[in-house]
């Protein structure tokens, strides 16, 4: 085992934050790659599993974007507390606005690109907790999360790994088998659970 | 009394038996699945990737004369299940057992329920010891005789043959389940039974094979909206109106049948805080139980995550009475455990027969047991090493940092492919059964 890897999953270490993020990077490529072999299954795709891989994958996201709630992923650090909806964001970001209740939408602002912009123009909503009076005060963006980034996903991985290229991965890393290498923009569309619940 | 008195740790636990093939290389098929005692401890059953049912009885021996409590052999063994194709949605439906059940004796006849991912059956397993003789109509090998050969009339008769033991199909339960079922549990009512899949759980009357009633449901209506999925369920073993179900984010919700026709709601709901200080990208995984069973008398349930066992008093929701960890140095070692899938490994665990003593497994084919009066834990390791009948094993230890001792075992050094998910218990004796992947070890107190 990687003493290394292991201690930069977890955010500690020289280096923590770098670190943190290329190890962030890479549970997001593993964790794509094993969704992605999970269809081949004998006995049909396990729910449970695929969940559980969607969760990581997630929180994984968050961290290497730097979205807001990436850091409820990790153990807590020394300084300013952390963002106190963790809670509610690993319940899968259950819709606070009874509007968005009613369109049966995961309404997850951490997300969400346009929300995210929107947090990036004003610094003081950048903590989840603060999400939920905004969306009181304006209707949210209409999202289609669901088909277009199935299609997406289906895209990437129909030209066998090849229409991907990690422009931050060593030449190693590129040379293994089996590994998906993400930009950022695609990681940025992909939807985790559409991904892997659709199928359903 | 089993256990009374004494734990895991005032017990001496020697090698007794085991069972299934030598070689390394293990055929898929021979992938031991699940094991179970009956009510009484006679019959023990496993069940296997290949859709096979072994169940082994415990010779009745004198045990005033005897060294060692009665040896397991074959009883019986049969197909369950056999791979399906579902066409409609073009997916291979595995023959692998997930579980088997007992029900408790009525008559001579003993009876299990086995399941795979999608259908449920009912096995009826007896003896016949005696066939009858003299047929008028039939010769001895079966052919009908000419008729006008036949000029006198008796009675048959039957007469003593080697014992055979059948086991056929009495009830096959189908069609219920659109996920994958990954329990049953027979209520003690003696009449119904439910199954749980990854969303559902249903509740069937042993004697209906065309209907089920459907007691919890948790899909979503947008599935991608889902959040947590069932993942083990068990009826009380006193309440016929009570069960329980755990969830993959750690969660135990106990329903009442009697609230209300749908048991969505709960009547409690067991969970603990995170503890933030341990918090990871991988934290959710391991928090997902992976098995709950309730004690023998119905006060306490044992939950089993990834990485700990824990005690539930039914009559305290908010934490558990008791929390033991199982393998606590892999804690940091979980990146590389999802790499390599370890850390989807769901393991089982069991009580003894006085609830005073709890069991379940780990990596290297090592097992732990935790005796919840004396708060001692053991490490065994099933090997075939120690096999020589009576021999007592010695316990193990992983360094899990640090100089490492003399025979200790250092965290690097474990077998991950050698896993010990599933455990059984006698529920009277101290015999214990452990399934390695694909042979079956059977343990004895040492006996004096």
């Amino acid at each position: 085992f990687s003493r290394r890897r292991e201690r930069a999953a977890r955010g500690l270490g020289a280096g923590g934050a770098m670190e943190f993020r290329l190890e962030a990077h890479r549970i997001v490529s593993i964790s794509l790659g094993k969704i992605y072999s999970a269809r081949g299954q004998r006995g049909g795709l396990k729910l449970h599993k695929n969940l559980l891989v969607s969760l990581v994958l997630r929180s994984a996201r968050r961290v290497y974007l730097g979205e807001p709630g990436g850091e409820c992923a990790l153990p807590p650090r020394p300084g300013p507390p952390p963002p106190p909806d963790c809670e509610r964001l690993r319940r899968g970001c259950r819709p606070l606005a009874s509007e968005a209740a009613a369109r049966g939408r995961p309404e997850c602002p951490a997300e969400s690109p346009r929300k995210r912009s929107a947090a990036e123009r004003d610094p003081a909503a950048g903590y989840p907790g603060k999400k939920p009076r905004r969306e009181t005060e304006q209707p949210p963006p209409q999202e289609d999360m669901e088909t277009g980034n199935v299609a997406s996903l289906i895209s990437i991985f129909g030209s066998g790994f090849s229409g991907l290229l990690g422009k931050e991965r060593g030449a190693a890393e590129a040379t293994e088998p089996g590994q998906v290498c993400c930009e950022q923009p695609v990681l940025r569309s992909l939807n985790p659970w559409s991904t892997a619940i659709v199928a359903f | 009394m089993a256990g009374a008195g004494g734990g895991g740790n005032d017990i001496q636990w020697c090698f007794s038996q085991v069972k299934g093939a030598v070689d390394d290389d293990v055929a898929e098929a021979d992938i031991i699945s699940t094991v179970e005692f009956n009510h009484s401890g006679e019959l023990l059953a496993t069940g296997d990737k290949g859709g096979r049912v072994v169940i082994f009885q415990q010779e009745q021996e004198n045990k005033i004369q005897s060294l060692s409590r009665g040896e397991y052999n074959v009883y019986s063994t049969f197909q369950s299940h056999e791979p399906e194709f579902d066409y409609l949605k073009s997916l291979e439906i595995e023959e692998k057992i997930n579980k088997i059940r007992w029900l408790p004796q009525k008559n001579a006849a003993q009876f299990l329920l086995s399941t795979n991912d999608k259908t449920i059956k009912l096995w009826k397993i007896s003896e016949r010891d005696k066939r009858p003789e003299g047929y008028n109509l039939k010769e001895e090998d079966g052919r009908y005789r000419d008729p006008s050969t036949v000029t006198t009339l008796r009675v048959p008769v039957l007469r003593p043959m080697d014992l055979m033991v059948e086991a056929s199909p009495r009830r096959i339960f189908a069609n219920a389940h659109t996920y994958h079922i990954n329990s049953i549990s027979s209520n003690s009512d003696y009449e119904t039974y439910l199954s749980a899949d990854d969303l559902r759980i249903n509740l069937w009357h042993l004697e209906i094979t065309d209907r089920s009633f459907n007691i919890v449901d948790i899909k979503p209506a947008n599935m991608e909206e889902l959040t947590e999925v069932i993942t083990a369920a068990e009826f009380h073993p006193n309440s016929c109106n009570t069960f329980v179900y755990s969830s993959s984010k750690g969660t135990i919700r106990l329903c009442d049948m009697r609230a209300s026709a749908l048991c969505d709601r709960h009547s409690k709901l067991f969970e603990e805080p995170e503890d933030p200080s341990n918090r990871s990208f991988f934290s959710e995984i391991i928090s997902s139980i992976s098995d709950v069973k309730f004690s023998h008398s119905g006060r306490y349930m044992m939950t089993r995550d990834y990485l700990s066992v824990k005690i539930w008093d039914l009559n305290m929701e908010n934490r558990p009475v008791e929390t033991y960890q199982v393998h606590e140095y892999l804690r940091s070692k979980l990146c590389s455990l999802y790499e390599n899938d370890c850390i989807f490994d769901k393991f089982e665990c069991c009580w003894n027969g006085s609830d005073s003593v709890v069991m379940t497994g780990s990596y290297n084919n090592f097992f732990r047991m935790f005796d919840r009066n004396t708060k001692r834990d053991i490490t065994l390791e099933a090997s075939r090493e120690n096999n020589k009948p009576r021999t007592v094993l010695k316990p193990r230890k992983v360094c899990a940092s640090g100089k490492r001792k003399k025979d200790e075992i250092s965290v690097d050094s474990l077998d991950f492919n050698k896993k010990i998910l599933h455990t059984a218990w006698h529920p009277k004796e101290n015999i214990i059964a452990v399934a390695t992947t694909n042979n079956l070890y059977i343990f004895q107190d040492k006996v004096n």
